[in-house]
């Protein structure tokens, strides 16, 4: 199968702090990946390479047949960057919805002035979303007036009006109260089920070892481990794997 | 104090009942705020209300003091002229003593308060002009001063540095009357908007980058995540935002461009207030009721400003944050 994120041999600078070194991930479509790590090991910042929020210093990324070298400037650049973020829809971990803007209207916002779509269009997708995230009733409330929970399910919807091929999921609980994580999470469950693909950047392993395919394992900007889940959490092959499960099976 | 909440029937809450204390303290405050503004703008009244209390050769009087017009030896005169309202054969024990107000000329303010008001229609219209062009230039110098461009940045503190490094009265007459050896030539009207316009540009461009810096990185990241522009993101997402958190500064800026605008006067060609003010002022000598009047109307407008912008504030404040 043709993958639907190819990552070749990244690397990524902060000024001369090497945070990801030479990174090369296939993923295949419908599948959902999680990537962890402790803080630090870059995980976050291979996530907004793929969407080039980081721009990348070398090496590509390829998002459903759209190859991007990294590190280039220049108006073809930034085309075929604005393409790939068309691919790919993103949650952050503060949320980001705007505040000037109704819950509709932050759905809406992206697919009316990006993709031009007709407004009615677009609000009947909204809709849609916002109803299998549970959030059809808030629709006409300001993101103030929402827990974080609520307002990290209207991200998703927002992202997913968007009709991305793959979901990017920047540590969407970790800014969460504890009690409101499983409604976010049960979301995140909903649309891995309808055959999105996704990547996770997370610390609950509860979620990765149900509901991943795939767990990337980061630390030091490099890749340590990658394999299914039940492997990983019964049997992991690098002792850093082994430390960082233990912690968060003590923690738990 | 109602110890039970009438539509549930239960106990308030300790909570609940701090909330009331405090907002009926409030409320007592607000009040006698009001109460006292009255009484000092009465004390104002009566302070130029010409009205004189003697005690002297064991009379005490209290009369009104006016001008009147009357004709002596075929001249017409202006006087001021004493009215007794009322006296006392029993005077206070210690004699000599008198306390007077101002007498102001009501006929000369009846005459002239017309002339003096339609200023008004000028004074707004060079206060909106340069609240216009101040806008403008505040947002592009705001910009410029976010920009990574280091010639876009230079050109941008250049002109706040020079525009604030020298005075608006300066500024006016440069424009007034420096550029005609230049051989521009601009109205007065035009002269006193273009320097009022760049002197408030340079001001608000603060209030604006400030407007601009509280909109968070993450916001920018969302619109980009969404596959915005550069530009879309600023108009869509960034500068409502930015102007949100800039109104009631920029409130603040027009009220006070209103009462600068009077510096215009000094061209001699726009007559608005406070031009008519000291020209009827000087022609009778009558400068302290054409000063008093030309004040009394400046103050209306703040008043009435700082009530509009107030409402726009609470309004703005609904909704979000």
């Amino acid at each position: 199968m043709e993958a639907i994120v190819r990552i070749s041999n990244l690397d990524k600078y902060f000024d001369r702090l090497h945070v990801l070194k030479d990174i090369s991930v296939d993923i295949q479509p419908r599948e959902v990946v999680c990537l962890i790590g402790r803080s630090g090991s870059g995980k976050s910042t291979l996530l907004r390479c793929i969407n080039f929020l980081e721009e990348p210093s070398h090496g590509s990324i390829e998002v459903d047949g759209i190859r991007v070298a990294g590190g280039e400037k220049g108006k073809v650049h930034r085309q075929l960057v604005h393409d790939v973020r068309l691919k790919t829809g993103m949650v952050f971990q503060e949320f980001n919805l705007f505040p000037h803007m109704t819950v509709l209207e932050n759905v809406i916002e992206g697919p009316v002035i990006v993709k031009g779509m007709d407004r009615k269009e677009a609000i009947a997708i909204a809709e849609e979303n916002l109803d299998s995230v549970g959030m059809l009733f808030k629709k006409d409330e300001y993101p103030m007036r929402l827990s974080g929970g609520q307002k990290q399910r209207v991200a998703i919807a927002r992202a997913l009006t968007m009709q991305p091929r793959v979901m990017l999921f920047d540590e969407p609980t970790s800014a969460l109260d504890p009690e409101l994580i499983g409604e976010v999470l049960n979301v995140m469950k909903k649309v891995a089920k309808d055959g999105m693909t996704m990547l996770v950047v997370t610390h609950e392993m509860g979620f990765a070892r149900e509901v991943a395919d795939r767990v990337i394992v980061m630390s030091d900007g490099q890749l340590i481990e990658d394999s299914k889940p039940e492997e990983l959490f019964t049997d992991p092959k690098d002792p850093r794997t082994k430390a960082l499960i233990d912690r968060y099976r003590t923690g738990e | 104090m109602n110890l039970f909440n009438k539509e549930t029937g239960e106990n308030k809450s300790q909570a609940e009942l701090l909330y009331q204390v405090q907002q009926k303290k409030k409320f007592i405050f607000r009040r006698n705020v009001i109460l006292s503004w009255a009484g000092l703008l009465l004390f104002l009244i009566f302070l130029f209300s010409g009205i004189e209390l003697r005690s002297a050769n064991r009379v005490t009087s209290i009369s009104a003091w006016h001008f009147e017009i009357v004709t002596e030896n075929d001249i017409k005169v202006r006087k001021r002229v004493e009215r007794v309202l009322a006296s006392l054969p029993v005077g206070l024990p210690n004699d000599g003593i008198s306390l007077k107000t101002i007498a102001v000329d009501n006929e000369f303010i009846r005459n002239n308060s017309n002339f003096v008001a339609q200023g008004i229609v000028q004074t707004i219209k060079i206060s909106a002009l340069s609240i216009m062009l101040a806008i403008v230039l505040a947002l592009l110098a705001a910009l410029g001063r976010l920009s990574t461009n280091p010639v876009i940045y230079a050109v941008s503190t250049f002109y706040v540095s020079l525009i604030r490094g020298t005075p608006l009265y300066l500024q006016i007459f440069f424009f007034f009357l420096a550029l005609p050896q230049l051989n521009i030539v601009l109205t007065g009207l035009w002269a006193g908007v273009l320097a009022l316009g760049l002197n408030y540009g340079a001001y608000m461009s603060e209030t604006f980058r400030a407007g601009l810096s509280s909109v968070g990185k993450g916001q920018r990241e969302a619109a980009s995540a969404l596959g915005m522009t550069p530009g879309q993101t600023m108009r869509r997402i960034v500068l409502p935002q930015a102007l949100r958190f800039a109104i009631p500064p920029m409130g603040n800026d027009f009220i006070s461009m209103t009462k600068d605008s009077a510096l215009v006067s000094a061209t001699g060609f726009v007559h608005e207030i406070m031009w008519r003010a000291t020209k009827v002022g000087r022609a009778e000598f009558r400068n302290m009721e054409a000063l008093v009047m030309a004040a009394i109307f400046y103050w209306i407008m703040t008043l009435l400003l700082t009530s509009i912008q107030s409402r726009v504030e609470t309004r703005l404040a609904k909704g979000d944050r």
